[in-house]
């Protein structure tokens, strides 16, 4: 098993350690899993999340000038690791100016992933920043809980409002609730609501647009039978919502979440290069 | 230690504190030509009490810092600040000119007390690194701000600054970092022990702040693991210096603090007991100026301290100590110091 990769161009580092923000923002721990050309982030919806559920996909070749990877087996060539991002997110934030940066598996006293940093310096030779990432590695029979989520049998999907309007609404919100029930219509509205004995508050949003799904078959979606003013509806956690709106360091060029009603609310984030589905269960 | 050592005395002024667990030390110094107007004197009467010791003044940390605490204010607002002892009433008086003519007069009560000196010769010891605060300030921001302990490992051909983790943390958890540095970096670089020396870098954030304030060079004086490392800033007008103690390395890679000598006058009391750095709870607080502002004020922990010594001419006692003022006036100060103000 081995594993070692490069970054040399500032933008592409950049980008990287944006995508690591957002990925440490989301989960304390998670599970890297690597392939000859993506790397996934990957969070499964154990009750210690709270059942959230994560998929972060990255096309290597949009960030690393080199990456080399030898899975476990040649049949499963892929290697799966679990890490806490918070760490790589350190490693990477003073790295900004790096002349190069290289990620690999080492083995120190546990295995490890190892970030090590060349920095511009005065003198001759550069200065190199190593940090060591204690990381563990999943057996092969685990990988099965890893799958990628298919998509739930939606009642609505919906393009999002402007994220960071979305986020200064529900950052408000959490002050007076911890439930936020969030629901939308293929009329392109959506509404964002908490009530409480007190008070109650809503956010109306018009004109999102609704995405086309075409379903594998090729026939429209059913949705399409739906009355397109009524609403499908799903109470979530505030904090969870809030999690995924304040990770989000740059505007995704797509943006759009599905709801099955009192069940689950499924949002996918498109950037150019990473693509991140969050999936937030409805509470009782 | 929530104490701060307030000691004026001919030559100037000397800030001093240590920790509660006696492993970390600071010391202040700002010559009389830091100031505007500085007077020290010494009543004659009392000479013939025959005080051992110049006075000291042990302040309350908490009730100075209130005092220097919000920097851009002090920046913008005062004008002068006048400091004066009123020893027949134990008081230090801050007295702070800010415009619009406001004037703010803090009187702080003090416990006379012995001086606090570090028992340490910084001549004694084989390693002496000379760094500029700019460079150790990139060093030591790649180590997160939450790692308490670092180690310095030195040979003549390199410099390694890494992260320490102590046994009982589970290795498998902790991020280890790692910094090498070329020794042509160093203004001055001298290495006459191999030497791996592990120090408190909270405790050292303080000197770094002050030190980038004041663009200076910091000098490094060290020896083997468990004795003290130094690290200083002098120059014209001030002199910072922060002692601290360093782990003492058993063959088995145990590691255990070295117990320190605390003494005070001619007594010397063994501290038995030094708290880990997992267990000080320390609570940090920096306010940092550059000359052109005010003062510097640090809260430093782990120290120890050594005999007190001081020459039988400083023996002078006195009462009334009389004006010692800073302005932030700008012909105190040359003009490349005025550049540090944003």
């Amino acid at each position: 098993m081995r594993f070692r990769a490069k970054i040399v161009d500032v933008a592409c580092l950049n980008h990287f350690t944006r995508v690591i923000n957002t990925i440490a923002k989301l989960a304390k721990t998670c599970t890297l899993r690597l392939t000859v050309d993506k790397l996934y982030f990957i969070l499964t919806d154990k009750v210690a999340n709270g059942g959230v559920s994560m998929w972060c996909e990255l096309s290597q070749g949009n960030f690393f000038d080199e990456f080399q990877m030898e899975g476990v087996a040649a049949e499963h060539n892929e290697i799966y690791l679990e890490l806490t991002p918070e760490n790589l997110s350190r490693a990477l934030k003073t790295a900004q100016n790096a002349k190069t940066v290289k990620i690999k598996l080492t083995n120190k006293h546990c295995p490890c992933l190892t970030v090590a940093v060349e920095l511009p310096s005065l003198s001759s030779s550069s200065r190199i920043v190593t940090h060591d990432i204690p990381v563990g590695v999943i057996p092969r029979r685990l990988w099965n809980d890893f799958r990628e989520p298919s998509v739930p049998d939606f009642d609505v999907s919906i393009y999002l409002p402007v994220l960071k309007t979305m986020k200064s609404v529900v950052e408000r919100m959490k002050n007076l609730s911890n439930c936020i029930v969030l629901e939308a219509n293929l009329n392109g509205e959506m509404n964002l609501k908490i009530e409480t004995d007190l008070v109650s508050v809503t956010t109306h949003f018009k004109g999102l647009g609704n995405p086309p799904w075409v379903s594998e078959d090729g026939s429209q979606n059913s949705t399409q039978d739906r009355d397109p003013e009524s609403m499908a509806e799903a109470r979530i956690d505030i904090r969870k919502l809030l999690q995924l709106l304040a990770g989000q360091q740059v505007n995704p060029t797509k943006a759009l979440c599905n709801i099955v009603s009192k069940r689950i609310v499924h949002f996918i984030l498109l950037h150019e290069e990473v693509s991140l589905q969050y999936f937030i269960p409805a509470l009782a | 230690s929530d104490e701060f050592w307030f000691d004026p005395n001919e030559k100037g002024l000397a800030l001093r504190s240590v920790n509660s667990s006696r492993s970390a030390y600071a010391c202040v110094f700002f010559s009389s030509m830091f100031f505007q107007h500085y007077c020290w004197t010494a009543e004659p009467e009392l000479c013939q009490k025959k005080r051992q010791s110049p006075l000291t003044c042990k302040l309350i940390m908490k009730s100075v810092l209130p005092v220097f605490r919000c920097l851009n204010t002090l920046e913008r607002n005062v004008e002068k600040c006048n400091i004066y002892t009123n020893v027949n009433d134990c008081h230090i008086t801050f007295k702070l000119f800010c415009k619009h003519g406001i004037i703010k007069t803090h009187n702080l009560a003090f416990h006379e007390s012995e001086p606090l000196q570090a028992v340490f010769s910084r001549h004694m010891c084989p390693n002496v690194l000379k760094i500029q605060s700019r460079l150790l300030t990139d060093v030591m921001i790649h180590f997160p701000t939450c790692q308490e302990e670092v180690t310095v490992a030195v040979t003549p051909m390199k410099v390694c600054f890494k992260s320490y983790t102590e046994e009982e943390i589970d290795f498998s958890k902790a991020m280890h970092t790692k910094i090498h540095l070329n020794p042509d970096e160093f203004d001055y670089f001298q290495i006459g022990v191999d030497s791996e020396v592990t120090f408190c870098l909270k405790e050292l954030r303080g000197l770094l702040a002050f030190a980038e304030a004041t663009s200076a060079t910091v000098s490094v004086h060290f020896d083997v693991s468990g004795k003290p490392i130094a690290f200083s800033i002098e120059d014209m007008m001030v002199e910072a210096s922060f002692v601290l103690a360093t782990l003492a390395d058993i063959e088995n890679r145990e590691s255990s603090q070295q117990s320190l000598c605390l003494s005070q006058r001619q007594k010397r009391q063994k501290i038995t007991d030094l708290i880990s750095s997992k267990k000080k709870s320390q609570e940090y607080c920096v306010c940092t100026t550059t000359h052109f502002i005010k003062y510097c004020i640090f809260q430093f922990h782990s120290l120890f301290f050594g005999a007190v010594s001081f020459k039988e001419q400083d023996v002078i006692s006195h009462t009334l100590h009389s004006l010692a003022t800073a302005s932030d006036a700008e012909d105190d100060f040359d003009n490349e110091q005025l550049s540090h103000v944003v």
